[in-house]
């Protein structure tokens, strides 16, 4: 066993896939000598050579063709965005060319775009954003939200061996942060299953990536006094795993819905169409979500803390979620 | 100019929208041999020393005009030349330029029986043709070898035919029939084939192709072989980001891809003046530091020769070639524009320029062609065509409950290796270490 944080859970995870596979090779921004921004490539161009391991252009939308088209004759790149605020500039080429080619063409694109995204580091506007809901929203992509060092590595491991583009989203706040005990031997972990975090009788917190631990520290305020909250890590958010979403509410019969992203138009509005769908006669108490503000990742300190989601709001919901 | 021009301002102004052309000649200069150019014509350059292959420059370009407090687009220069014959090809023997005289024939009546079939309200949508520019799609295409890619556009449906799809497929295509190559889920000329004929398809996004074929050039060398990417873009379509960000990147890596920029002066409605300032769009090589070329697209040996030696350097690991080869578009955007936009003279200047006369007189006058055989193979196209479109007519739509399927590749499914086994370095097993504590943000 080794104790691995988030980031060097992910390092790992493609270095062993790499060695696994020559179809699998690394393309994105500064990733080569340099090993990117948040050093997640270290050291990799040393040891797969830079035939493997690729320094782009600045061109988003260049990288994520030149990926798909490297998966169409077989290969398995792993595309990195700096900071995933940038997807934005390859939307067009994910979304039409990469998600549609199944379904058009009987291409499938075996391809992972990978990169940090999420706030709490006073990244401002452009290097803090949770666009993951965007892609959650389009057929024909797979898309990642890890939360723990064992999952991150498993996932993305699990990413590569897919068969279809998977958007990986790594929360930068987690990256060293957190620490964790890995298996030694390989493995993967399943796209689209969600994981129980931990067990509770009382209110479902139903979230995922960094939201999982703020989620964890109001259960734990909670467990003081009598409250016990179940959190579920959804780990995937496209495809969700509908039934464990329902599972949970029908063990517990209340539900917070927790995310990062902002909240009109977030994941949280279709979590609750689908509690709606599969469990609305177990519901006790009207589903209640907390999410970001409706406004851009503010940049200072004060203003971001007031726009991220926060132990005492989860608090707060639970209690009066207990007391409906 | 402002709408609210009065009439009384707008006699008739002309206002320049393109950059005046230096003064060129328009003839070609060749020694004549049985009504064919030699092959001894010389390459000129244009003025930023671009190679520029066509045989006669013409000097036109688009101006404005207000006519009774109406803007139409004129046409100013002399548009009076013949046509010269053909340029000599270094590299087609006959059976080849036959062959491609074949593909564009069956091109054109292909365009020509789905116009028919749009009047007949079989077609699902719209008509996109490539009238005129035949002889850019076909020659182009030939070109490669198998193994090979191409990334067609809608005037590219040519290119399509000489890769191996039937004019049936691409009637399916319109038709949103079950047999057609997406079996109903894309239309017209969007569709592609991976294995066999090595064709990826289009979006309509413009541009987006050719850092698509890039990848595939990038995959390809990673399994140890250099090939050819061909991919057109239009003046039009030239104008977006992923243009630049796909053939800058296929330009740093050496990646083997040929982009024809197809200028047929005109993107939808707009002329290429309102595109660009530059006069040769394969100026733009120079900034990329690709080699660049001019040929007219209208001239299939040219096409086919610069096309051709493009590849080779692909093959060689030499990297990326640029075309721009001059043409128009000679129908609207698509079936329902009549391109009353575009002046007069154009249509008249460029009809006696279409690229199957031009090649029919070239392989009359080489006496590759009797006129008799000339009659036997456009009879065959015609016989194939009929064919093709009662098989297509006769196809069903797709099964509507089938809407919801592969939109995901199963896991069950072995991607191969297109071209083998990647040929990177070995690597032995090696455990990695710690990670830096360096961060561009805690």
């Amino acid at each position: 066993m080794a104790s691995l944080t988030y980031l060097e859970a992910i390092r790992e995870g493609i270095w062993e896939e790499m060695e696994r596979d020559p179809a699998v090779f690394c393309i994105g921004e500064d990733i080569g000598v340099y090993g990117g921004a948040f050093k997640v490539t270290e050291g990799f161009i040393h040891h797969f050579g830079s035939e493997r391991v690729i320094d782009t252009p600045i061109a988003e939308a260049a990288i994520v063709s030149a990926a798909f088209g490297a998966s169409l004759t077989g290969m398995r790149p792993v595309a990195e965005f700096q900071f995933m605020d940038f997807i934005s500039c390859a939307h067009n080429q994910i979304i039409n060319m990469v998600a549609k080619a199944n379904y058009r063409w009987n291409a499938p694109a075996p391809l992972v775009l990978r990169g940090p995204s999420g706030g709490g580091v006073s990244g401002g506007p452009f290097h803090s954003q949770n666009p993951e809901t965007y892609y959650a929203h389009t057929p024909g992509l797979k898309v990642i939200c890890p939360a723990t060092a064992r999952d991150a590595k498993g996932l993305i491991k699990a990413a590569i061996r897919d068969n279809n583009p998977c958007l990986f989203f790594e929360h930068k706040f987690l990256y060293r942060r957190i620490k964790e005990e890995l298996p030694t031997e390989d493995y993967t972990v399943e796209i689209g299953k969600a994981r129980t975090h931990r067990e509770g009788r009382h209110v479902s917190v139903i979230t995922y990536a960094a939201m999982v631990y703020v989620a964890q520290e109001a259960a734990e305020i909670l467990a003081t006094e009598g409250i016990e909250v179940e959190i579920i890590d959804l780990r995937t958010v496209a495809p969700l795993d509908r039934e464990t979403i329902a599972n949970t509410v029908k063990k517990t019969n209340r539900v917070v819905i927790l995310h990062e992203d902002t909240k009109t138009g977030g994941l949280a509005g279709e979590i609750a169409a689908i509690i709606n769908e599969m469990a609305f006669d177990d519901l006790d108490a009207p589903i209640t979500r907390i999410a970001s503000l409706d406004t851009p990742v503010p940049f200072s300190p004060p203003l971001e803390k007031f726009f991220l989601p926060k132990v005492e709001d989860v608090v707060r919901e639970a209690r009066r979620l207990r007391a409906y | 100019m402002k709408k609210s021009e009065s009439k009384s301002q707008a006699k008739t102004r002309a206002k320049v929208v393109g950059k005046p052309s230096p003064g060129r000649s328009s003839t070609a200069n060749g020694r004549r041999r049985n009504g064919a150019s030699s092959d001894q014509v010389p390459v000129r350059k244009n003025p930023h020393g671009i190679p520029d292959y066509r045989l006669e420059v013409p000097s036109f370009r688009t101006v404005e005009e207000w006519i009774d407090g109406q803007l139409r687009y004129n046409v100013e220069g002399n548009l009076s030349p013949d046509p010269p014959p053909l340029r000599q090809s270094k590299y087609l023997n006959k059976q080849q330029s036959l062959e491609i005289y074949r593909y564009m024939v069956l091109n054109r009546k292909m365009e020509q029986a789905l116009e028919n079939l749009f009047k007949q309200q079989k077609v699902v949508g719209g008509v996109y043709l490539g009238l005129g520019q035949e002889g850019c799609s076909c020659a182009s295409a030939y070109a490669l070898r198998e193994g090979d890619w191409i990334g067609p556009m809608i005037r590219n449906q040519g290119a399509l035919l000489v890769r191996g799809f039937e004019p049936r497929d691409v009637m399916m295509q319109y038709m949103a029939k079950s047999g057609a190559p997406t079996g109903g889920r894309d239309a017209g000329s969007h569709f592609g084939d991976k294995h066999k004929r090595h064709i990826a398809a289009p979006i309509s996004m413009l541009g987006d192709l050719i850092p698509v074929l890039a990848g595939v050039a990038l995959g390809a060398r990673l399994q140890g072989r250099n090939i050819a990417c061909l991919t057109w873009v239009g003046d039009g379509g030239q104008s977006t980001g992923p243009t630049y960000e796909g053939f800058n990147f296929a330009a740093v890596q050496k990646l083997g891809v040929i982009l024809i920029v197809e200028n047929n002066l005109w993107a939808y409605s707009t002329p290429v003046d309102r595109q660009v300032v530059c006069r040769d769009l394969a100026d733009r090589a120079i900034g990329y530091g690709v080699p660049g070329f001019i040929v007219d697209g209208t001239d299939p040996n040219q096409v086919y020769d610069v096309t051709y030696e493009a590849a080779l350097r692909a093959y060689a690991g030499d990297g990326a070639t640029l075309i721009e080869a001059k043409m128009m578009r000679m129908r609207g955007h698509a079936m329902h524009d009549a391109a009353a936009y575009v002046p007069k003279p154009y249509f008249e200047y460029w009809k006696k320029r279409d690229p199957i006369l031009r090649m029919e007189k070239y392989l009359l006058d080489k006496r590759w062609l009797t006129a008799q055989e000339n009659n036997e193979l456009i009879e065959s196209v015609q016989k194939k065509i009929e064919e093709d479109r009662e098989f297509a007519d006769a196809s069903p739509y797709p099964d509507g409950s089938t809407a919801g399927e592969s939109v995901f590749c199963d896991q069950s499914v072995e991607i191969p290796f297109l071209y083998g086994h990647p040929k990177v370095k070995r690597v032995e097993k090696k455990k990695l270490g710690a990670a830096s504590d360096v961060a561009h943000f805690r």
